[in-house]
């Protein structure tokens, strides 16, 4: 039966000269497990807001075709009836929470829709989601991925036939994300719903998703069944979607004759084990990693800080316990580390905003806090001749305030609207170095201008620009004023995989213009490709800092911090228990032979 | 001994001004005078007891010239706002406002040696503001901001009302995170002036209020941004539906239940102004 059934569908928005949706005819059945793919902008959001009726009837445009819902017909179906049929979690989830406690939140649909056993009801979708624990706290108190649950929830509590979610693991650490497949399968298997995402993800699709449905500029291109569409490697890469690494090796393999034409390709690990065990691991090490810093120069370093957050309570949450880091001039960092386990507050602190409150933080010699006792403008002025008689046991060092940090640090925003201080780009990259008298300013914002390929877009807001064009317009404010330490929080995340791609180009493209770089991500293909050394944060400590070989090659360092390799790498890992690749590239350098038979 | 003290006591002013203030001291603070206090006796109350209890210390001392009536009753809510448990900064708005409005003449009277046919006038006034204004304190500070809205809604104000009250609420957290990082990308990219002397400390102080002033705009336009998909979510939650629905505010307010504490509080209350007013006719 189907669940859904759409007629010709086609839709433009208001003012827009194009219609979003061409012609969509296709039907959905129940129970399925959908992924709808396609390139950005390709009307994959539209599609699912025709589904819950807030096109036509909230959001207005020229409309034509049919739409079928549970047998409900959406033009004739209010939004509120439609609601209860069709959940929608955004991708920005974070914006449709809109109440103040937990199990408040997740019943609040139901009490609007007047349904007497609201509470009863908004409960239920909290243990569906795994949240029941929490149904007391203040949603401030959430992290990243139980916010998203919650908003699950809020959705889940109206008992609709449909779920859709919007790109649900964009901001996820893996552990999470597994979470989310995982209530979702269960949603799915066992409760019947009919699940639709939008995903990027295709290692996610390959393990989770029934069907595939892809879209190519707001027209239908084929509905399939998971496996069948992620063989159509050529047709993905096209649309700016990538397959799974696994997939993606075994179709280059084909290529150079090491698999048999007609095998299918594999897109998870089991079925890649089955494929690939006829290969031999060849035991090349892998490339050295770029090469290390060669300089010995520390320039910030953590001694044992404490960290920690004030409560409404009063009690204070603890980020840090004892943490030590030393960063060396011109290394590539990448800090990793689950949901939470303070990656963001370590460049907080870096930058003066947030400061320790036990231990000690030293930047290129300054400390970032006023040390006990003295005053910070006094002890640059006993530094100079008196300091060692006055405090014999204490070497003055000048203390930094923020705004001095802010000369040697830059820090690039996780969300970067917040970067966004002018009203257009081209104000925003110039406005540091206007400001601080830079004296060619107009043609280094020209230069920045290019080299981000933002030329044409410099007079628009930056708000208004695409997810990519927003973080390349953010990475160039970020080394405008050419930092001595450039800090970036999470850059590619909420970017689908193309632009994920382009924005590590870019990252590569200016290793050399900022030495020391520091990067937070739960990407690992970014950390793999990118960073010379990795720093694992767990419960507040450091408990890894090596190379990645050092890091990926230690599996109870990955247990212990809700980490995950590339899938390519537990692919290699899987085949031979010493190898150690961490890209298409090196597994097939790796597995380049066909195992002789003996 | 006491240069050090004195030393070290500027400093830790200083410092404390300096950290404290912060954006995220703000936020805390708001949290914590919205949500920090639910286990409090005033907060355990029904918000109806508490807004009529409200009506009558916030209206009558308008009209009362009886010294000892209003200072009976400024104890009694300087005793309910210490019941609530008010946040810290709330109190010193409500010092300072008290202040700027009589407090300071007082002192000028005193100073510059007034009689009392000048006092007495402006310590009745000083006692009806501070009276007026801890019951404000007490009621919208000590209840939670869930709590007030149903009490509001069963006195019949909008629905929409009470749910702007809770939003506000639950949105305002986010956007002082937001505002703080906006105001961290101006000092971060901006070049404030040298606070090494009194003049720059001066300069330094206007320019901060500026970048304030400007961060305001791209507040607002992320804040638009961000509002789309919530006022999506609120379509889809079916927030236009409850709001003409008379069976949902039912439901709502199915909550509101009198126990004996919201009796004993307005009975003690009563009982306290009574004693007042008799002591007051005895004198």
């Amino acid at each position: 039966m189907n669940i859904v059934e759409i007629e010709n569908l086609t839709y433009s928005y208001p003012a827009a000269s194009e219609p979003t949706l061409k012609n969509i005819s296709l039907q959905i059945p129940q129970g399925d497990f959908l992924a709808v793919v396609g390139n950005n902008g390709c009307g994959k959001s539209t599609l699912c807001k025709v589904l819950n009726g807030l096109i036509p009837h909230f959001i207005t445009g020229s409309f034509s075709g049919s739409v079928k819902v549970g047998g409900l017909d959406t033009v004739h179906t209010d939004v509120g009836t439609l609601a209860r049929k069709v959940g929608y979690v955004y991708q920005d989830f974070e914006n449709q929470i809109v109440r103040p406690t937990v199990l408040d939140d997740a019943s609040y649909a139901c009490l609007n829709y007047a349904i007497p056993d609201y509470a009863a009801r908004g409960l239920e979708a909290l243990s569906l989601c795994g949240l029941q624990e929490k149904k007391s706290d203040y949603i401030w108190q959430l992290s990243g991925g139980q916010t998203h649950l919650l908003a699950l929830a809020g959705a889940v509590a109206l008992r609709p036939d449909i779920l859709i979610l919007d790109e649900p693991i964009a901001q996820l650490d893996p552990r999470h994300a597994d979470h989310i497949y995982e209530i979702l399968r269960e949603l799915n298997e066992k409760h019947g719903k009919t699940i639709i995402v939008i995903e990027h993800h295709t290692d996610y699709i390959a393990n989770y998703c029934k069907n595939v449905l892809l879209l190519k500029d707001g027209s239908f291109a084929w509905q399939l069944p998971t496996q069948e569409a992620l063989q159509r490697v050529e047709e993905l890469q096209a649309c700016n979607i990538f397959p799974p690494q696994i997939t993606l090796a075994a179709y280059r393999m084909k290529q150079a004759g090491l698999l048999s034409p007609h095998a299918p390709l594999p897109t998870t690990i089991e079925t890649g084990k089955k494929i690939f065990d006829k290969l031999a691991y060849a035991g090349t090490q892998t490339r050295p990693q770029a090469e290390s810093s060669d300089e010995e120069d520390i320039i910030a370093r953590f001694h044992s800080v404490f960290a920690s957050y004030k409560t409404i309570h009063g009690k204070d949450g603890h980020i840090f316990e004892g943490l030590d880091l030393e960063i060396k001039r011109g290394d590539k960092i990448a800090v990793i580390g689950s949901n939470g386990a303070g990656k963001t507050t370590l460049m907080k602190l870096m930058i003066g905003l947030m400061k320790p409150s036990w231990g000690n933080i030293t930047i290129f010699g300054g400390n970032i806090r006023r040390q006990k006792g003295t005053n910070g403008a006094k002890q640059e002025a006993f530094s100079e001749d008196s300091s060692q008689t006055i405090f014999p046991d204490k070497v003055a060092v000048p203390y930094w305030s923020p705004e001095e940090l802010s000369r040697m640090i830059s820090l690039v925003y996780q969300n970067p609207e917040e970067m966004f201080i002018q009203d257009s780009i081209q104000a925003d990259i110039a406005y540091a170095m206007k400001m601080r008298g830079v004296a060619d300013y107009e043609n280094r914002t020209a230069e920045l201008l290019e080299r981000f390929r933002l030329t044409e877009l410099k007079e628009r807001d930056g708000r208004l620009l695409s997810g990519g064009q927003m973080r390349r317009a953010s990475l160039a404010i970020g080394i405008a004023l050419h930092p001595e330490i450039l800090l970036l929080d999470e850059p590619t995340a909420n970017l689908d995989i193309a632009t994920r791609k382009e924005i590590m180009r870019t990252l590569n493209d200016i290793k050399h213009i900022t030495k020391t770089v520091i990067i937070a991500t739960h990407d690992m293909q970014l950390v793999c490709e990118w960073a010379q050394r990795i720093v694992v944060l767990c419960r507040g400590k450091v408990i890894a800092d090596g190379t990645r070989d050092e890091i990926f090659g230690n599996a109870a360092v990955i247990a212990q911090a809700g980490i995950r390799p590339p899938e390519i790498f537990s692919m290699g890992r899987a085949l031979h228990q010493r190898a150690l690749c961490y890209t298409v590239d090196e597994f097939l350098e790796n597995f380049a032979e066909v195992q002789n038979e003996q | 001994m006491s240069s050090d003290i004195k030393k070290k006591f500027s400093e830790k002013l200083s410092e404390n001004i300096m950290d404290k203030m912060s954006i995220d001291f703000l936020r805390t603070q708001v949290l914590k005078n919205a949500y920090g206090n639910k286990d409090t006796v005033i907060a355990g109350l029904d918000p109806r007891i508490l807004l009529v209890w409200y009506l009558f210390f916030g209206l009558i001392p308008w009209f009362s010239h009886d010294i000892i009536f209003l200072l009976g009753c400024f104890i009694l809510v300087t005793i309910t706002t210490m019941l609530a448990r008010v946040a810290g900064l709330v109190l010193l708005l409500f010092v300072l406002g008290v202040f700027s409005q009589t407090g300071y003449l007082l002192i000028v009277i005193l100073l510059f040696g007034g009689d009392a046919s000048a006092f007495l006038p402006l310590l009745t006034l000083s006692l009806k503001i501070s009276t007026v204004s801890l019951a404000s304190i007490t009621v919208f500070s000590g209840l939670d901001p869930d709590q007030l809205a149903n009490g509001l809604m069963w006195f019949g104000f909008p629905e929409r009302l009470s749910f702007s009250i809770s939003y506000a609420y639950r949105i305002l957290p986010v956007l002082l995170q937001e505002f703080q990082n906006i105001l961290l990308s101006y000092r971060m990219r901006g070049n404030p002036p040298s606070r090494k002397t009194f003049a720059g400390n001066l300069k330094y102080l206007i320019y901060q209020v500026k970048v304030i002033m400007h961060a305001f705009y791209p507040l607002m336009l992320n804040t638009a941004k961000r509002s789309r998909t919530t006022v999506e979510a609120l379509e889809l939650k079916g927030y236009r539906y409850a709001a003409v629905n008379k069976e949902v505010k039912k439901i709502r307010l199915s909550a509101l239940r009198l126990t004996n504490n919201d009796l004993l509080f307005p009975a003690l209350s009563f009982m306290w102004v009574a004693v007042t007013l008799l002591i007051s006719s005895l004198l």
